[in-house]
């Protein structure tokens, strides 16, 4: 007997990618932001523009309220803007149906969280399973790929535990591996080192920078740790709203 | 979507038994409910069902099986000369107290009376003594449920109905109606002894104005008789209650039916059917009992839905950082919805399957112990799970409402 296993999709990595190398992976363009607070409204952000570079790793900094994670969330086409353009290789979004957008973010982008956002219920490629069953990868073929997933964050023999079974570094590997499923060309992270060790945080970095690198994916990080500036290609920072300084990296690779 | 479903309801173990309990309970009060129902009407029309007749004629004011006037057996004869007509006996329904010496109980009694030999009414079921002992006067068969009480042992046992004695001389097993008095089957002819015992009665008639006559039936008590009558024959001018009528081979029921009708003077005439199903919804509906009991297997429906919909939108609530999670990352609204309902339809089964087997259960301890029949049929089945999945999935809507509510936005802040 001969037992055909489904191809798998390899290649299907860029689906929606139309933008050119010279064109940013992410573009903003005069993006405003203000929320309703009483009578008033209060501007959160005022007037963004950006280009973050296709494969690049960007650090997105700033003190506390200065709406680093109102951008990201921006950014990530999960929140439309009050003013401007957002452009994700090549696509505007800010016009999308929310239908379209939220299948956008299900092609194109990968997210990892502060709190890691695992699923308590499943086990580590259990969850993993679950983001590549979302892109339609199921059965045998989802489980394998997770657990090559898992390989690549070095949990391979971490497989069948849950999330309350992991130390905070395991499971943002987890995460990590999650966000990597089905290799979106973005990935967006929030405070992805906060509920992590200095060692540990660095690592983490570290490791989803080179997985991003590999994988040829843009990878954008709000972060308030200076531990990780190392991993970055560019910093942004962010003042009041305002984008007040981009740098190249302090140290590069 | 995985095994989310079954992964977060089997998370939460306590908050799953109880939903469990929860889906039980609402399951075993809607069958028990129902099974009582449909155990009760059926029991109402088991003479009927069990005759072998084709047709009943009963008086045109017959509201039910056992609740009519009598007719004249002088019928009996008129409908053996309707054309088509193969066979037609007495049925005599009579109403009398059982009393057993020595105790104070006093038991209301249906005596019912038939032709022992006969081919229309052929008693079911008998589990000790013979239908043939019914030929001796004063004796009756009575349900093996009925016994306890009638403060009697079993066969051979004796007590007074109406004045007279009465001996069991068998016993039967699920003929008794739930809603009527205590069936006493007996020959046509003790069942006339029973109607009419301590009265005996004279016509007096006497002209009016009108030149029509004036006729009034006189009881007088025979206190002055002792001793045991003996039983006579059914006569003329005795008082029935139905005609069991079985047609000539190839006959069409319907036109007989017509037939019968318009030949006998007021009476009503039904198939056997006919008489089985009127007297069931009587009972079903008429009574009361239908509603009563339908409440009942409603507020099974409603605990059933309040408990599950509180189970699964407390489940979805807990785990709202979950959904948020799965929006942001491009799952759509149904996706999420199946998730919620696949939880509601796990629930279901796995509630249904533990309380039907509870239902099962307590159906034949009821059957064994009590005679209470409480009839579980493969549609009440099969419904009672077609309810459960629609309880439980309708009762996803509050926690698929707060799913659809759910902000993808928000993820980042949580
Ligand atoms: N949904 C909202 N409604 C009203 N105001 C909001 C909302 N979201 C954010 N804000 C406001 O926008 C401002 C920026 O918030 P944001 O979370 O983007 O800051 P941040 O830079 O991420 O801060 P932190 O470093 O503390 O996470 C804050 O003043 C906040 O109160
Ligand atoms: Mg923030």
């Amino acid at each position: 007997m001969i037992i055909v296993s489904p191809l798998e999709p390899e290649t299907a990595r860029f689906p929606m990618d139309t933008s050119s190398d010279a064109q940013g992976a992410i573009v903003a363009k005069g993006v405003e932001m203000s929320f309703p607070a009483g009578n008033q409204d209060i501007q959160v952000l005022k007037g963004i523009d950006l280009s973050i570079a296709k494969g690049s790793v960007q650090l997105l900094m700033g003190p506390s309220g200065s709406g680093k994670t109102t951008l990201l969330t921006i950014l990530a086409g999960l929140l439309t803007p009050t003013a401007g353009q957002v452009e994700l290789l090549g696509h505007e979004i800010t016009q999308m149906s929310r239908r379209k957008l939220s299948r956008f973010r299900l092609q194109n982008i990968g997210f990892i969280f502060q709190g890691f956002n695992l699923f308590p219920a499943l086990t580590a490629a259990e969850n993993i399973e679950v983001a590549l069953n979302l892109k339609d990868i199921h059965g045998n073929s989802a489980r394998r790929q997770a657990l090559e997933l898992l390989g690549e964050v070095g949990l391979k023999d971490r497989a069948d535990l849950r999330p309350s079974s992991l130390s905070g570094g395991q499971k943002q590997r987890v995460a990590i591996a999650r966000a990597l499923a089905g290799k979106p060309p973005l990935i967006v992270a929030d405070e992805p080192t906060a509920a992590l060790d200095s060692h540990s945080g660095h690592a983490t970095i570290e490791l989803l920078r080179r997985l991003a690198k590999e994988g040829g994916a843009t990878v954008l990080i709000v972060t308030h740790d200076p531990r990780i500036l190392d991993v970055a290609d560019r910093i942004l920072y962010l003042e009041d709203g305002e984008i007040v300084s981009e740098d190249k990296a302090a140290i590069s690779h | 979507m995985a095994s989310i479903a079954r992964k977060n309801l089997l998370e939460d173990i306590p908050r799953f038994l109880v939903a469990q309990a929860g889906i039980m309970f609402a399951v075993t009060l809607i069958t028990i409910q129902t099974g009582i129902l449909e155990g009760f009407t059926r029991s109402t029309a088991l003479v009927v069902d069990n005759s072998k007749a084709d047709i009943l004629v009963s008086s045109n004011q017959v509201v039910n099986f056992e609740l009519t006037l009598p007719i004249p057996a002088a019928l009996l004869e008129e409908a053996r000369a309707v054309p088509g007509v193969e066979i037609a006996e007495p049925l005599l329904l009579g109403s009398a107290r059982w009393t057993k010496p020595g105790t104070a109980d006093i038991v209301p009694m249906r005596p019912i009376g038939f032709y022992p030999d006969g081919q229309l009414f052929r008693l079911w079921n008998l589990t000790a003594g013979d239908i043939d002992r019914l030929k001796d006067p004063y004796t009756a068969i009575v349900d093996e449920s009925s016994l306890d009480t009638l403060n009697a042992e079993g066969v051979g046992d004796t007590g007074q109905m109406n004045s007279l004695p009465a001996t069991i001389v068998g016993l039967t097993q699920g003929t008794q109606s739930t809603a009527s008095s205590t069936f006493a089957f007996m020959s046509i002819e003790s069942a006339k002894a029973y109607a009419t015992v301590g009265l005996t009665s004279s016509v007096r008639c006497r002209s009016n104005p009108d030149g029509e006559l004036d006729c009034s039936t006189v009881y007088r008590t025979e206190d002055s008789e002792t001793g045991v009558p003996p039983v006579k024959p059914l006569a003329i001018g005795d008082a029935i209650t139905h005609i069991l009528i079985k047609a000539e081979p190839g006959q069409d029921l319907e036109a007989l039916t017509q037939r019968l009708e318009t030949v006998l003077p007021e009476v009503r005439v039904m198939t056997r059917e006919e008489m089985a199903e009127m007297t069931r919804s009587y009972w079903k509906s008429r009574t009361g009992v239908g509603f009563i009991l339908g409440l009942g297997a409603g507020l099974g429906v409603i605990v059933g839905v309040a408990i599950v919909g509180q189970i699964l939108y407390s489940s979805v609530s807990d785990r709202l950082k979950e959904y948020g999670t799965l929006k942001a990352m491009g799952a759509s609204d149904w996706t999420l919805y199946r998730i919620v309902i696949e939880q509601a339809l796990w629930m279901s089964v796995l509630g249904y399957m533990p309380g039907m087997a509870l239902c099962l259960g307590v159906s034949v301890w009821a059957e064994a112990s009590m005679g209470v029949t409480i009839l579980i049929t493969p549609v009440t089945a099969i419904g009672v799970l077609g309810i459960t999945v629609a309880m439980c999935v309708g009762s996803a809507f509050f926690a698929i409402a707060k799913v659809t509510r759910v902000d993808p936005a928000a993820v980042f802040r949580s």
